[in-house]
């Protein structure tokens, strides 16, 4: 019997704000307000050319989400089944699963970008965006690979002998049992990894997607004005991540709920 | 009401028939030469040092564990053959386990008729009318709603029984099912358990539980270091045991 659920650590993302923390003056509400703070100081007293910049990003907000959504959708299930397979005790399944994960894991995000982008790009003809997506899900599938192996792992085994003693064939139980639990656990990290994944979308910029980034930079070869532009999307990005982890935090904090006494 | 003639070893309509089954645990010999038939209606008390695989024992009548060589007929139907539905014949034997293992995810009402809605494809208020029976049975109906975190050992274990009996097994398996209960709560499990043999279930029960065995059973099997030494009436078990390592275990416990 374990009392505690188990948590899985991952070290990369933003700090997810603890929902018990009742204080007044926490991190995030220091980040968030502050950040905000700013951004209306800055438009406001500085709308030259602050609120010229802030006119010229939604477009690559919507990019940069639309990049983020389609790309964490794809790693979810790439994940899903690379978790599965890792734990599978068919050798084929499992040792595709291990090889997909250990070489995903071992080349730089950036490098496989330019490889779907460029390499790919000669034997079929994509859209850059279709691109992107499928180059960021694929690299983060494998990251989620190792979340969903955890966490399926982190559910007692008498859960699942239960389950088949009831009369439950694996798929069943996985589906029924398992999976429902593990997702309290793997939650959290794939929170994290979301955020990293929107912060790393910031990469597609390199090759021809217009989100946040790349608006910005065109702004400032333009204008020249590097500093301010780049002051703004280190804002805005900051926002959007702030907003992100609260709502993860919240959502894990409901999830939790028949944990609670 | 329960069968009087315990001679388990002449058995003629044996519904879980175990024959010269052999376990390893790669080179540890969990289970040696054990063989063992058990009557519909029977109830068959195992008992044992740990580590003497009764309880290894108990999960090859359900495969939990596969065994080396051998064979297992639960209900005329080979466990261990790759071409009989496993599942199916799961579904039959309930099993009530040491640490409970209720699904943390689901209310009380929830775990009894996960099995009966998924699996027997029951609509869901005749699943939820069976599940408050049983749960008036042992003593839950007020907990229906709470989650497993939200209750004691005991209400736990006595959910996991009607969770077992939701699916209207032949045969109930019981592994150590008061050995993670605080002494206090024992007495309302086995109370459910003693109602549940009166009823004439089919039931194996590993337990350390002496009083039990007494009052219960038609039939002690002793077990120690992979192998049954012993198959007894209870009062012959415990007032006259045959075999040397019985007379110490007895020893040991009494």
């Amino acid at each position: 019997m374990r009392d505690k659920p188990v948590v899985i650590e991952v070290g990369d993302g933003a700090a997810i704000p603890d929902p018990r923390d009742e204080g007044l003056f926490t991190a995030w509400r220091i980040s968030f307000f502050g950040t905000l703070a700013i951004i209306a100081y800055l438009v406001v007293f500085r709308p030259d050319p602050y609120l010229d910049i802030i006119k010229f990003l939604p477009d690559g907000i919507v990019v940069t989400f639309q990049v983020t959504f389609a790309s964490i959708a794809l790693a979810l299930v790439l994940g899903l089944i690379a978790g599965l397979g890792r734990i599978s005790k068919n050798t084929f399944f499992n040792l595709a699963a291990s090889t997909y994960i250990e070489v995903v894991r071992g080349i730089p995000l950036l490098v496989q970008l330019f490889y779907i982008y460029f390499a790919l790009g000669h034997l079929v003809r994509v859209p850059d965006m279709v691109a992107a997506i499928v180059a960021m899900g694929f690299c983060y599938g494998a990251y989620m690979g190792e979340v969903f192996r955890a966490g399926i792992l982190s559910i007692d085994t008498g859960q699942t002998e239960a389950s088949l003693s009831l009369g439950f064939n694996r798929s069943q139980t996985m589906r029924y049992v398992v999976l429902p639990q593990a997702w309290r656990t793997i939650l959290p990290p794939v929170g994290n990894e979301f955020i990293a994944l929107l912060k790393d979308t910031s990469l597609v910029s390199i090759l021809a997607v217009s989100d946040i980034l790349r608006r910005g930079r065109e702004f400032a070869s333009e204008s020249f004005l590097y500093f301010e532009t780049y002051t703004m999307i280190a804002l805005i990005y900051l926002v959007i991540t702030l907003i992100l982890s609260k709502i993860l935090s919240n959502v894990e904090h409901r999830l939790n709920h028949y944990e609670r006494r | 009401m329960w069968n009087t003639d315990s001679t388990i070893m002449n058995a003629d309509n044996p519904i879980i028939s175990i024959q010269k089954v052999h376990k390893f645990f790669g080179t540890f010999k969990a289970l040696d030469d054990v063989s063992l038939t058990v009557n519909a209606g029977q109830k068959v008390v195992v008992l044992g040092p740990s580590g003497s695989g009764k309880s290894t024992l108990l999960r090859t009548i359900n495969r939990l564990e596969t065994i080396s060589s051998g064979s297992i007929i639960v209900d005329g139907q080979d466990v261990n053959d790759p071409g009989s539905d496993i599942n199916r014949i799961r579904a039959e034997v309930g099993m009530v386990f040491q640490s409970f293992n209720l699904f943390r995810h689901k209310s009380v009402l929830d775990n009894l008729t996960l099995a009966p809605i998924k699996l027997k494809k029951e609509p869901r208020d005749q699943a939820e009318h069976h599940a408050m029976k049983l749960l008036e049975k042992v003593g839950m109906v007020d907990k229906a709603e709470s989650y497993p975190v939200q209750l004691s050992g005991g209400q736990q274990q006595r959910v996991a029984i009607a969770r077992a009996l939701a699916m209207n097994p032949k045969i109930m398996l019981f592994d150590e099912p008061t050995s993670a209960l605080d002494p206090e709560m024992i007495g309302e499990v086995l109370d459910v358990m003693v109602t549940l043999a009166r009823e004439g279930m089919t039931m194996v029960v590993v337990t350390h539980e002496m009083g039990f065995a007494r009052e219960v059973a038609d039939s002690v099997v002793f077990m120690d270091e992979g192998k049954i030494l012993e198959i007894a009436p209870p009062n012959r078990f415990f007032d006259h045991p045959v075999h040397e390592r019985s007379r110490r275990f007895l020893e040991q416990i009494l």
